[in-house]
């Protein structure tokens, strides 16, 4: 397994991942074993990582995982239960939201109904009683940013759900923090204006250079937007990576089975190098196991292709067939009943035999978690 | 469909005919010269004169008028304070239980709180007239506010208090720059009820009133009681009247707060 350079993992007995504890560039946030519990229930376990300056970072899993209360933890609207988080190396505990260099976009943006558009963007420096000339070249300046210019004057509920969102940005960027926080911003948006938000928000952080935190439960959002992403369960962390490690080198079934389509089968690892599943034994490139370790093995649905039953090193039956436009999602079982996922450009009738064809590389071997996590 | 529903308009017709009708009847006579409630003689505005030129009248609307917008001032100061108290109560069932006390007291007849008023003044050696007035009035508003403002206030999507206290606002900016501001068409409209329901108030007024201090609802009473006199019906079209304006302000300040805060959802 590799990882980025800059980042030394560790992990412990309960297969939780600790998010780089140690950060190449400058450290802007730390969490040191950091707890949350409501009323007894927990929802962030025992969890460390850092996170540097000017990277665009993003919290993903299913709703519950915890992390929208890692995002209200740094913006400080709670405190943790154990734990401390350090923000430029200093300890931010008993530092009140109002006096933290950081701004949140609520996901449901979070609007003042009584303001109208520049109102809302210039909220934060009137708090801090700045000049009106100020105030006004520093909210024309953040709306320019977000492609709002002449829209000073409007109210909010003339607004576009796509404007409200560019607003709530802008009157988070406005007041210069060194991080913004995004709590699902994109989830209220229909599927053409996420798509395109994602390239605008992407586009923003670099223009800004400061650390985004990007909270969702959307995998392929996550994949296309960020530098580092954590990927959670029930409070803890599970994966920490870069989209790319994240996707190819799941750690666990959760990871896999959230990160995209996959097959995942038990199986278990013969010798290094080598694997059983499905009934057969494949030459994979993973080693380090204790020999006949139970293992999950995991292959990318685009990772087979469709050959003759002869060829085939598995050999289904195809079950159902969807066109999905740039591929056919095939589905079909072997004949030990596991079921397989196929994205081919390559068409199989429902009820035909064919043959499946796979590199090494496109196996992945994972330990297998102890209590299992996931479906 | 219009053909359908032609009857609905005859029964609704009727309702408010059946409400309207005795006002009217009673607006109609202020007008009858003969002074009499059966048969209209003739139109005069004698009645009217009768009213304007009577001092004591005129002192009596006076008071009720001060009466009115300062227990409605402070019973809507009072009231926001303790909605937002019951806001922030963090149990459902001291709130709940809090939320009862309140409306008890609005659904509770207007004479058993008239003579605890009565008794506790007493009690407490206030003197009766205008202090004691002015502080049931106060009193019995301040529910009817708390019930006008909470609804608002539970509306309010928390992360608004967030967002605030992200921007820098501290507890006090917080309030006068977000939360008062997004609550004030149910603060204003919470004003308006205060001032009608001390307006109008007969049986709690009526109790604690002492000698020399009295509002106009308890004086048209004892003019009704001492005899038969048109100018009652005079005074009773006047009040009437500015209740209307009353009604009329709040409609118009309500409809402004409505597309102020797009109540319609528009996108």
């Amino acid at each position: 397994m590799h990882f980025p350079l800059s980042y030394v993992l560790i992990r412990n007995s309960e297969h939780q991942e600790d998010g780089g504890l140690e950060v190449n560039g400058e450290e802007i946030i730390r969490f040191e074993r950091v707890t949350k519990e409501y009323d007894g229930t927990v929802v962030l376990d025992d969890v460390s990582f850092a996170m540097e300056r000017g990277k665009f970072y993003t919290l993903l899993g299913p709703s519950g995982c915890g992390k929208t209360t890692i995002l209200r933890l740094i913006a400080g609207f709670i405190e943790p239960t154990e734990g401390t988080i350090y923000f430029h190396g200093k300890p931010i505990q008993n530092v009140p939201p109002n006096k933290r260099q950081v701004n949140t976009v609520f996901q449901d943006y979070a609007l003042f109904p009584h303001l109208d558009v520049f109102e809302n963007v210039a909220f934060g420096l009137r708090v801090k009683k700045m000049k009106e000339a100020d105030i006004r070249q520093k909210v024309s300046e953040a709306l320019r940013f977000v492609n709002l210019e002449g829209y000073e004057r409007r109210r909010i509920q003339e607004m576009s759900g796509g404007q409200r969102q560019r607003v709530a940005i802008a009157r988070a960027i406005v007041n210069e923090p060194e991080v913004l926080l995004l709590d699902e911003p994109l989830s209220a948006l229909d599927l053409k204006l996420r798509t395109e938000m994602q390239y605008e928000l992407r586009e923003l952080q670099r223009r800004l250079g400061i650390t985004f935190i990007f909270v969702t439960h959307d995998q392929e959002e996550a994949l296309a937007m960020s530098d580092y992403i954590f990927v959670l369960n029930k409070g803890k962390i599970q994966q920490f990576g870069t989209p790319k490690d994240i996707y190819d080198e799941p750690i666990n079934r959760f990871v896999a089975d959230f990160i995209g389509e996959s097959n995942i089968l038990s199986g278990r690892m013969i010798d290094d190098f080598l694997v059983e599943f499905a009934g057969k034994r494949f030459v994979c490139v993973d080693r380090g196991f204790a020999p006949n370790e139970p293992v999950d093995v995991v292959i990318r649905p685009e990772d087979l292709e469709l050959a003759a039953p002869e060829d085939g090193q598995i050999v289904i039956r195809v079950d159902s067939l969807l066109f999905r436009g740039v591929h056919y999602e095939i589905c079909g079982y072997d004949e030990n009943g596991n079921e397989w996922l196929v994205h081919s450009t390559k068409k199989a009738e429902v009820g035909e035999t064919v043959g499946l064809r796979f590199e090494p590389e496109a196996i992945h071997v994972m330990r297998v978690e102890r209590e299992d996590e996931g479906a | 469909m219009k053909r359908t529903h032609w009857w609905g308009r005859v029964y609704l017709l009727a309702v408010f005919a059946v409400m309207y009708t005795p006002i009217v009847y009673l607006m109609y006579y202020s007008f009858n010269s003969g002074g009499t409630m059966h048969d209209f003689q003739s139109f005069t505005f004698k009645w009217y004169r009768d009213v304007l030129s009577d001092d004591r009248l005129l002192i009596i609307v006076l008071n009720t008028i001060v009466i009115a917008l300062l227990s409605a001032a402070v019973a809507t100061i009072l009231g926001v304070i303790g909605a937002l108290a019951i806001y922030y109560v963090k149990r459902q069932r001291t709130k709940n239980a809090l939320l009862a006390l309140n409306n008890v007291l609005i659904v509770s007849p207007d004479v058993i709180i008239g003579a605890s008023f009565l008794l506790l003044f007493t009690i407490a050696g206030i003197k009766l007239g205008f202090t004691s007035v002015l502080l049931s009035h106060i009193a019995f508003s301040v529910p009817i506010v708390v019930l006008m403002v909470l609804p608002k206030l539970e509306e309010m999507s928390p992360t608004l208090i967030d967002a605030a206290r992200d921007l820098g606002a501290g507890p006090w900016q917080v309030l006068s720059g977000v939360v008062l501001p997004f609550l004030a068409p149910s603060i204003w409209a919470g004003f308006f009820m205060a001032l009608t329901y001390s307006l109008d108030d007969f049986a709690v007024t009526f109790f604690v009133t002492g000698n020399g201090f009295s509002t106009l609802s308890v004086e048209i009473y004892s003019r009704a009681r001492q005899g038969i006199s048109l100018s009652i019906n005079a005074l009773s079209t006047l009040l009437f009247l500015f209740t209307m304006l009353l009604v009329i302000g709040y409609y118009v300040l309500s409809q402004k707060g409505g597309r102020m805060y797009g109540i319609g959802g528009r996108k």
